[in-house]
């Protein structure tokens, strides 16, 4: 009885095993007749890079509200925002970013007269080489396009909020109407059609830069072979893919 | 050998078992596309990149707008793209595309909005510490009680044309520096005590009478030195075209930005015109004339004379410049380059000056002796011949004494031996 019981399991398994490796078989190989393979490709050709250049600044708010629009972002949650620095001949330091400088500054924080230096710095999302958002994804929603830009899987999101954690440059939120993370996606849809972003669209400084890391001839590549430049929080580890000309020790 | 085989394959049987139901469940519950190029569902990509574009590329205001977008890209404002006052755009885009000019509703929201008053001018406009020095900025108070205006709530559009915005610098630049000088070095010959990272912190080392004496001088007779500066009018002097330009070229819409009568501007200060019946009521000009206001009403600001050439160096500078060049190189150097010296003595030395010139210099001399003075000085010739050059009328009769006081070997020089026996 057991010894017919036995060789009858064995059998299952034998017959189980063998339809899973056809299964599978079969379904990878329909994967690799998929006709994306192209694009992909073609994606691996570019590395997108975004410089700010803090000393053109003038903090109108003009790519925090052409965001907003572009976007659809959420009242009161910012992809991208304008912050300034203000030092006072005493030292004090005053950081602002009223409603992300949306509708620009109304006043000087500090006596002018007392103003030692000050300067604005406008701040997105970094779409690090090693970002610690897509690391801590449990689900796989956050992930690296082959042309380098960090992007979510909306269907893919529980909404966990981890990454909203993670990112050392707050650069995410919760969108709570839809329950899932988002954050600032270079304009993907606008530079997928051969646009910059609706920031870099905006400004009416050029303070923003956008291009092709990989392309020797981009504005932005030889903007970072002849400038000098920094990044934020370079000692995390992140890889930053954000680069700042005139970046302050102050700021973080 | 294992007591308790049985159990142990048992075991790893569930573990297998366990571990195919995970790879088909795997295959049959994770969504399409997932895992393919990483830990990640491919189809996202494309669906992060099919959304609709919202704001539109001044490219495409462009195709309908041509006009405007040839004027907007003529001024200041030129870099300001066209979503920044009209908002996005693309339902407007859409709308126009689609030649539907029956839906309404469509129609409606295809409008611009245009409702930027002075707090949307004011976002890029507005005085702050933290914006660039050489950014124009306005405390708004300030501007309209400089302007006389009365009503506060005024619009920045009432004068100013946002596509051709004519503006007027106030605090920026406050140094001048000389016109002729590109680099520290050029005037500091050490490291500088100080430091100026901004141009505009730096000490100005001239000022517009400096060179223009005469018109600062009777601008400052006229009613507009009470009100308004040098600098209120005219761009700086830069290496380009512009240098000492006057903005918009002098054309009226200048002017009357401060001359125009207008509701909310106070009726008596500054002196207002009624714009463009000014011109039709006025029977010497025609409409079609292409007059700037400084046409007629010049002498009222200042005389428009310039000289420069004689400023600031007097009018027989020239020859004189030796002589004050080495006493004084210092001051040369302030606003001259060693370099400029060699561009005319070593260069434009004329060409008759060779190596053979000093013998026959004197048939040119006598010729044209105004020629020799345009760059030597009157009694150069003096350095060598000890007497006046040429001879003056009459002086066969004076050269007795001459020759008595200073020596028959200044006479040997030029003539030879038996020049005095042709007469004596």
């Amino acid at each position: 009885m057991n010894k017919i019981e036995r060789r009858k399991f064995i059998k299952l398994g034998l017959y189980s095993t063998a339809g899973v490796l056809c299964g599978s078989l079969f379904a990878f190989s329909k994967i690799e007749q998929d006709a994306n393979v192209d694009n992909y490709e073609a994606l691996l050709k570019f590395d997108w890079g975004f410089l700010v250049d803090t000393t053109r600044c003038i903090g109108c708010g003009a790519c925090v509200r052409a965001c907003k629009i572009e976007n659809n972002v959420p009242e009161s949650y910012f992809r991208t925002w304008v912050e300034r620095y203000e030092i006072d001949k005493n030292g004090n330091i005053r950081v602002d970013s009223p409603k992300g400088a949306i509708e620009s500054f109304k006043t000087d924080n500090f006596q002018s007269e007392d103003i030692v230096k000050a300067f604005f710095v406008p701040k997105l999302c970094n779409h690090c080489y090693d970002s610690a958002c897509t690391q801590v994804c449990p689900v796989g929603a956050t992930y690296e396009t082959p042309d380098k830009v960090v992007l979510i899987d909306k269907e893919r999101c529980v909404g966990c909020g981890y990454c909203v954690q993670a990112c050392p440059y707050g650069c995410r939120y919760i969108d709570h109407e839809k329950g899932v993370a988002d954050k600032c996606t270079l304009c993907y849809h606008r530079i997928q059609k051969g646009e910059a972003p609706a920031c870099v669209n905006a400004c009416p400084r050029s303070a923003r830069i956008f291009g092709n890391l990989k392309d020797p001839k981009s504005k932005i590549r030889r903007i970072l072979d002849q400038r000098r430049y920094g990044q934020l929080k370079p000692d995390l580890g992140t890889n930053p893919k954000c680069f700042y000309i005139g970046l302050d020790k102050e700021v973080v | 050998m294992l007591k308790d085989k049985k159990h142990i394959i048992a075991i790893f049987s569930v573990i297998i078992i366990i571990i195919f139901i995970g790879v088909i469940a795997g295959i049959f519950f994770s969504p399409e596309s997932f895992g393919k190029y990483g830990h990640y569902r491919w189809n996202a990509n494309n669906e992060n990149a099919s959304l609709k574009m919202v704001n539109q590329n001044i490219n495409t205001c462009k195709e309908c707008h041509e006009s405007i977008y040839q004027l907007h890209e003529k001024d200041a404002h030129y870099s300001v793209p066209c979503v920044d006052c009209h908002g996005a755009g693309n339902l407007h885009v859409e709308f126009h595309k689609s030649g539907d000019s029956t839906n309404i509703s469509a129609k409606q929201l295809a409008v611009m909005p245009k409702e930027f008053d002075f707090e949307g001018c004011l976002y890029c406009h507005r005085k702050l510490k933290a914006r660039p020095a050489d950014f124009p900025q306005v405390n708004q108070e300030e501007h309209y009680k400089f302007l006389h205006i009365t009503d506060s709530k005024t619009k920045c559009i009432e004068c100013h044309n946002p596509h051709e915005p004519i503006f007027l610098l106030t605090d920026v630049k406050q140094s001048r520096i000389h016109p002729i000088i590109n680099r520290c070095t050029e005037c500091h010959s050490k490291n500088p005590e100080k430091s100026f990272k901004e141009v505009s912190d730096h000490p100005a080392i001239f000022e517009c009478k400096d060179c223009h004496k005469e018109v600062v001088n009777d601008f400052n007779q006229k009613p507009h030195h009470k009100y308004i500066d040098c600098r209120t009018c005219h761009l700086y002097h830069k290496e380009n075209e512009t240098t000492g330009r006057i903005y918009k070229n002098g054309n009226a819409k200048f002017c009357l930005l401060c001359h125009e009568k207008k509701p909310f501007k106070d009726e008596k200060y500054p002196p207002k015109i009624d714009w463009p019946s000014h011109i039709g009521n006025l029977s010497i000009l025609q409409k079609s004339d292409e007059k700037i206001c400084l046409s007629c009403h010049s002498e009222q600001i200042h005389k428009m004379d310039l000289k420069v050439k004689e400023n600031p160096h007097p009018k027989n500078w020239r020859p004189e410049h030796k002589d004050f060049a080495k006493e004084k190189p210092e001051m040369c150097k302030r606003c001259h380059t060693t370099n400029e010296c060699a561009s005319c003595h070593l260069k434009n030395k004329p060409q008759t000056h060779n190596d053979s010139w000093l013998k026959g210099h004197s048939i040119a001399g006598e010729k044209n002796k105004t020629s020799c003075d345009f760059c030597h000085k009157q009694n150069s010739c003096n350095s060598c011949h000890k007497v006046v050059m040429p001879h003056p009328k009459g002086f066969d009769e004076l050269h007795k004494e001459v020759v008595s006081q200073k020596g028959r070997e200044v006479c040997m020089k030029c003539h030879k031996e038996n020049f005095c026996g042709q007469c004596h």
